[in-house]
């Protein structure tokens, strides 16, 4: 009998005390913030490295576009190269290597700009344009749908400016806009 | 067995060949989609269309004011267009407390028109925003009030503002170029309308990427004004708006955001003109007055804001921004002829270069601000002798970076503001960077426009509002 109640209260003690152990581990998991690689557009400097350090082929790291930022101008400096010979579409005229940034008349004297991130390299030719002689509204983030969020960041090793960081997975993205210099000044994990 | 191997065997031959066929004659870039003109499907509703617009239609009066005030600064770069106030009331060399004082501000319209003073009387090319109007505002220096208001209706779209142009003014007149290209003329005291010229509709004018950038010259009694289209350039009679000579343009050459300069090379006097397309000179008297003496090709770039930097030996220094660059030119004269050779081009990294405002020199050295695409010295002020534009003596340092902002030269002091309303005042040493004082005078947003200073009272402007600072 004695033993029959032993056996009992062992099984309830080891019952309880993985019941417990689930519940905990669901708890510990649900609270801790899974964290991803995202690059602070203030810091940037456009080195070009985006495109040629990333295990993505092409890159996952893409132009994106802060539209509430952007100048809408025809003499845009992330569309068009320096001192263009003609504000057209002509491939000559055109800054992006991949003709990945789609220009479109709007009217006078304003033209909208799109990213195809299927054409985007991440070169960064663009951001620099935009950020020399515009209003910065072209910048780089990483697209996590095609980012794989490796422990290391190949891209963040050799980034000149410590512009990559880890964010919360919940908040993956710093466009530019919404995110500020101020809003950049707030401390976030570094990379390392 | 080996029949059916020769089969095999031939049956790889052939799919092999027809497959190298295929590999050869097919063109890898089939799907390619060609970048051509005209895919942005720009529109022909041209910036140059518009409802006709009755110069100088509308007169406002507000009151006047009773000054000694006796200091001006006449034009864009002041009276000896060089940027360099003479005979200034001497200025404080350090501020404390709420030195400098600002004394007084306006709001204006979304631009960066930059005023003038006479007498104790400021003069400024605004855009009236609420009736879509051009508006030559007149303000008392002392105390902001403003005294009269010359305007007329021209509907336009904000492009990074509207206003740009700096007036010229005499003791009889002020001349100022609209947003649209429209020049009007008007008594200075009173306002009272002169004459008005629509260059769009009389000399086929391109107006510039974001409006008319190029500030009116006044020499002597005629306007000398450079509208392209169909005349590079053009003198108008003060008094009576008659047009005394138009230069041909068969080159096609277009309006700039530059401003006309004028040059003596070698006893011949000159109107040296950096516009889109090329740089030339224009004869401004003698027999050949209005013709073209010399031009180059060899400068042409499509947007074009700093004016030439023109020197006593034959020399001009051109510049301009958005990946421009800067050219070095000379000039020489054999007989009658005149002949234009490149010394120096350079991306704007290797040297002196700016993208808005003109370089300044001061006794034999050049200062300026560099462009954004400057690398390391983006936006630093710096120092270069005139005969080496590339060596750099000295920078203001990564810590001394102005944006794009205006500067100009007054009591042996350089004023430096910085995009967001940061007054910087420096020594114009030839040997390293003297800062002498600096204030946040206030929250700034584009504050381009370029200064004007006479009395001891300071005019700056950003994109809505120009502001009065006493720094004497």
């Amino acid at each position: 009998m004695e033993r029959r109640r032993f056996i009992r209260t062992s099984m309830q003690m080891a019952l309880a005390v993985s019941l417990g152990g689930v519940a905990g581990y669901s708890v510990l998991s649900s609270t801790s913030r899974k964290m991803v690689w995202q690059i602070d557009p203030f810091k940037c400097v456009q080195c070009g490295r985006c495109a040629t350090e990333c295990v993505m082929t092409p890159s996952a790291v893409k132009c994106v576009h802060a539209y509430a930022l952007c100048g809408y101008c025809d003499l845009c400096g992330g569309y068009l190269k320096p001192d263009p010979n003609a504000r057209t579409t002509a491939a000559e005229n055109q800054l992006c290597p991949t003709s990945a940034i789609k220009r479109k008349y709007i009217e006078e004297p304003y033209f909208e700009y799109e990213i195809d991130e299927a054409l985007c390299i991440g070169c960064a030719k663009c951001v620099a344009g935009c950020t020399s002689f515009g209003n910065g509204s072209l910048h780089l983030q990483i697209r996590h749908n095609e980012c794989k969020n490796c422990n290391e960041c190949a891209i963040a090793r050799v980034c000149p400016a410590d512009a990559f960081q880890r964010v919360p997975y919940d908040t993956p993205y710093m466009i530019k806009g919404g995110f500020t210099k101020e809003s950049a000044a707030k401390p976030t994990e570094k990379k390392g | 067995m080996e029949k059916n191997f020769k089969y095999i065997f031939w049956s790889v031959v052939a799919v092999l060949v027809i497959l190298l066929f295929w590999w050869m004659f097919r063109d890898p870039t089939g799907k390619f989609a060609e970048s051509l003109p005209g895919a942005d499907n720009r529109g022909k509703d041209s910036i140059m269309a518009g409802p006709p617009v009755n110069i100088g239609e509308k007169f406002e009066f507000f009151g006047t004011t009773n000054t000694t005030l006796k200091g001006t600064w006449t034009r864009f770069r002041g009276a000896d267009y060089d940027n360099i106030v003479k005979n200034s009331v001497p200025l404080k060399s350090s501020w404390s407390g709420n030195e400098p004082e600002l004394k007084w501000s306006v709001d204006l319209g979304e631009g960066h028109a930059g005023p003038a003073i006479y007498e104790g009387k400021v003069y400024v090319m605004d855009y009236d925003e609420a009736t879509r109007s051009d508006a030559l505002r007149c303000f008392s220096l002392e105390d902001g009030k403003e005294l009269w208001r010359r305007s007329y209706k021209v509907p336009l779209k904000r492009n990074h503002g509207m206003s740009r142009t700096v007036p010229a003014v005499t003791a009889d007149y002020v001349l100022t170029i609209g947003p649209r290209c429209h020049v009007m003329c008007v008594k200075r005291e009173t306002g009272d309308l002169v004459w008005g010229l629509d260059m769009v509709q009389k000399y086929q004018t391109e107006v510039p990427l974001w409006f008319t950038g190029q500030c009116p010259m006044i020499d002597g009694n005629k306007a000398i004004l450079a509208p392209g289209g169909t005349s590079v350039m053009i003198a108008v009679d003060m008094a009576t708006g008659k047009v005394l000579w138009e230069t041909p343009n068969p080159g096609g050459i277009k309006m700039s955001h530059s401003s006309i300069m004028p040059w003596t090379f070698k006893g011949k006097k000159m109107y040296v003109y950096s516009a889109v397309g090329a740089v030339l000179a224009v004869s401004a008297e003698g027999p050949d007055e209005g013709k073209i003496l010399w031009k180059s090709t060899a400068w042409n770039h499509a947007v074009v804001a700093p004016s030439p930097v023109c020197f006593p030996d034959g020399k001009i220094f051109l510049t301009a921004g958005y990946g421009a660059g800067s050219m070095m030119i000379k000039v020489s004269q054999a007989g009658s002829e005149y002949k234009v050779d490149v010394l120096k081009q350079y991306p704007p990294k290797d040297g002196m270069a700016c993208e808005q405002q003109t370089p300044v020199v001061w006794e034999g050295m050049m200062y300026g601000i560099e462009p954004k695409d400057a690398g390391p010295l983006r936006n630093q002020l710096i120092c270069v002798d005139p005969n080496d534009v590339n060596k750099v003596i000295w920078t203001s340092g990564k810590d001394g970076r102005f944006g794009l902002g205006p500067y100009l030269i007054a009591d042996q002091k350089i004023f430096v503001l910085d995009d967001e309303g940061v007054l910087t005042m420096i020594k114009p040493d030839k040997n390293k960077y003297v800062q002498l004082a600096q204030k946040k005078l206030f929250d700034g947003v584009d504050a381009w426009g370029p200064m004007a200073l006479a009395d001891g009272f300071l005019m700056l402007r950003d994109s809505k509002k120009m502001y009065c600072v006493k720094v004497n």
